[in-house]
């Protein structure tokens, strides 16, 4: 999978959570940035990352400690099938 | 319909259509994130509609929990509304339950909530047994442990007098003793289990037990909790499973407050046997052992008798000549289902929704508590489009999935069952025979004579509550108030002076129809007040109304009061007794703009109506 594929289909999964189809994300982005991005919808983005990325599952400490965007895609690219 | 048409349709301004599309897709899907993308709708579809007319009061609702609730908060809202309970929510803040439960003054008191509910994990368990602590020890553990959190209920019911939902408690993934732990009482699943049996045995009547044990092992302990997000936010759940989660504790909810299934419809070809007869023949159905399929339709049928015997009316509702549709039942052996299984039979080629219309007005129950199963999906389109009212159940194509699917639609959830349930059935045919008697009949009169009607009229008793309870949460036509009370509201009735109370029970010659009608006034000043006055249907205009009528105002007499006052309060349901008041000589003395009506007669100038039923106030004679 290349990176500008992840970033695509990264951002679809981001629309579908937040439910916000203007949302854009690059590797900078946090949290703080998007509104509805609390601790549930957290929860949920990351649920739905590991369906959208056959592979890819996020570990314990992975799940607490992710800083941002960029931080989720190197995961995802280093797992993605 | 996608989102985007149903935000479409609310923009339109068509609010109810949007919110109707709206929750049917939602509880269709079978993926998370599109279930909550309907959730996030919601609110939206909502806030746009206009101030709800609805006359029902909201439900209020407080949840507390050993874990985090937010995950809760959106799909609970949307399977609320989907069952026709919408309700406000208090959501107590995380780990609070205890202090929340003792303290008369914390805010799930002070919210005033009709139904507590409480959601335990295991880790909310304090104390766990020790390797190889003998069963005596364990026992008192475990006695511990229940003790602690029926307590905090009795704590919580003395402050709010309401109803309370308690999960009881999943297994763990984990078998520190292999499968021998299935054998030693200390090992922790062990310990679960009988914690869980204990809880069951040990709740008080208001106390409900929301089985997550059960449900946690029907989608596999491993996909319901997931670890990672317990250690990261406390989420008891995952999220997979949230939907069933919430679907079930809505059902129960729904369940504590009238929204029950009373008759399942069910069409017959491919759905409680395979192919179709009209065209296969009854040789050429598969139905029974022998063929894998044919054991899949007989295990659905074996499934559906057991909901037949705890209480639920079946009917048939196929596109089907009759004659061909009964011959099964007649000829098939393997066929567990009989015709006098069911209490109406609609074979023909009209339309479906007529004749699913049709049997609600032969049992007399609303639509509402009709659940309709058929596996074709053009006819639960057009059920679903027709009568938005009816439960439609999404079958797959395989039989093998239909018990399943059937169950977990969350449509037949109850909390109660009385003796008067598993005698549904019977009580419905004898009703038919007595229509017979009366076509024989021609004459009314001479009719009711005819059926040797005998009443039991009493006061409340605590062995009927049940009962009594369940009438008064389910009854929706003849009703003049629709006010519904829990059962600690009504047991509260009991003995007061200031409280009339009265049910009736009725027999006659084809068999006892059970406790059919209730009663509830109160004494302010000099008059009496009626506050609730209700039957169930199947014995209407068969003089209960003037028999209770009779008793209202010898009780007014014995109490010395001048005059007996009514309230009429219009619904969607209750038009056939608006009259009610009027019949029996009340004078109407005002009218609300909301159409509810007020009557009022003095005792003195009452003249008891005549009443075909001998009368015994003692439990003993008449059975």
């Amino acid at each position: 999978m290349t990176e500008e594929q992840i970033w695509k289909r990264l951002t679809s999964v981001f629309h579908d959570v937040f439910g916000d189809s203007d949302i854009t994300i690059g590797p900078e982005t946090t949290a703080n940035d998007i509104d509805e991005w609390d601790s549930l919808s957290n929860i949920q983005l990351l649920v739905a990352i590991e369906k959208a990325f056959a592979g890819v599952k996020f570990n314990t400490g992975e799940v607490a400690n992710m800083r941002n965007v960029g931080e989720m895609v190197s995961l995802i690219s280093q797992r993605a099938r | 319909m996608s989102p985007a048409k149903i935000k479409q349709l609310a923009a339109e301004g068509r609010h109810s259509e949007a919110l109707a599309e709206l929750l049917v897709q939602a509880r269709a899907t079978t993926d998370y994130s599109s279930y909550l993308s309907f959730c996030r709708l919601l609110p939206r579809v909502v806030d746009a509609a206009p101030e709800d007319t609805h006359r029902q009061d909201r439900l209020r609702i407080a949840v507390l929990g050993g874990a985090t609730t937010d995950f809760l908060k959106a799909p609970l809202d949307l399977e609320l509304l989907a069952i026709g309970k919408p309700s406000t929510i208090f959501f107590a803040n995380y780990n609070s339950f205890v202090s929340e439960m003792l303290d008369g003054t914390s805010p799930s008191v002070t919210f005033r909530p009709n139904v507590g509910v409480v959601l335990l994990t295991p880790y909310n368990i304090a104390d766990w047994p020790a390797v190889a602590d003998s069963a005596e020890r364990v026992d008192s553990l475990v006695d511990r442990t229940v003790s602690h959190w029926l307590g905090l209920c009795a704590s919580f019911h003395a402050h709010t007098n309401c109803e309370i939902v308690l999960s009881n408690l999943h297994l763990l993934q984990t078998r520190a003793a292999g499968s021998l732990g299935a054998k030693l009482a200390w090992d922790p699943n062990s310990y679960l289990r009988e914690i869980n049996r204990t809880l069951a045995r040990k709740a008080p009547a208001y106390v409900h037990i929301l089985d997550i044990d059960t449900l946690s092992t029907i989608y596999g302990i491993s996909n319901w909790v997931d670890p990672r997000f317990w250690y990261h936010a406390k989420q008891p759940v995952s999220f997979a499973c949230t939907v069933p989660y919430a679907r079930n504790l809505a059902a129960m909810i729904g369940a504590l407050f009238g929204q029950t299934a009373k008759c399942l419809v069910l069409d017959l070809d491919n759905t409680l046997w395979g192919g179709v007869v009209g065209d296969d023949g009854v040789a050429g159905l598969k139905i029974g052992q022998g063929d894998a399929e044919g054991e899949a339709f007989k295990a659905f049928q074996e499934y559906i008798l057991l909901l037949k015997k705890r209480g639920l009316l079946l009917a048939v509702c196929s596109k089907n000549d009759e004659v061909n549709a009964l011959q099964p039942f007649a000829e098939l052996p393997d066929m567990v289902l009989r015709r006098d299984d069911f209490v109406s039979f609609k074979a023909n080629w009209d339309p479906k929704p007529g004749n699913i219309e049709q049997i609600a007005r032969e049992l007399n129950i609303g639509l509402d508590s009709l659940v309709f199963v058929d596996d074709n999906p053009a006819e639960r389109e057009l059920v679903r489009r027709s009568l938005p009212q009816v439960k439609v159940v999404e079958l797959s194509n395989d039989p093998a999935d239909y018990p399943r699917l059937l169950d977990q639609s969350g449509w037949l959830e109850v909390v109660k069952l009385t003796e008067e349930d598993t005698k549904k059935t019977d009580q419905y045919l004898q009703n038919m025979q007595r229509s017979a008697t009366q076509a024989q009949h021609g004459d009314y009169e001479s009719y009711l004579a005819s059926l040797e009607q005998r009443a039991v009229l009493r006061s409340f008793e605590p062995q009927h509550l049940d009962r009594i309870t369940q009438l008064i949460n389910k009854t929706n036509q003849f009703n003049l108030t629709t006010r519904r009370l829990s059962r600690s509201e009504v047991e509260a009735m009991i003995n007061r002076e200031d409280v009339v109370t009265a049910y009736v029970r009725l027999i006659d010659r084809f068999g006892d129809n059970g406790l059919i009608s209730v009663l509830i006034g109160h004494v302010d000043g000099d008059t009496l007040i009626v506050d609730i006055w209700l039957m169930s249907c199947r014995v209407l205009k068969r003089g209960v109304e003037r028999l209770l009528a009779n008793h209202l105002f010898e009780r007014a007499r014995e109490m010395d009061l001048r005059a007996v006052r009514g309230v009429y309060i219009p619904t969607a349901k209750n038009k056939m007794v608006e009259n009610h008041f009027a019949d029996f000589g009340f004078a109407r003395t005002a009218t609300g703009e909301d159409g509810t009506t007020y009557w009022e007669a003095p005792v003195k100038a009452y003249r008891p109506e005549p009443v075909q039923i001998s009368v015994s106030m003692s439990t003993d004679d008449v059975v």
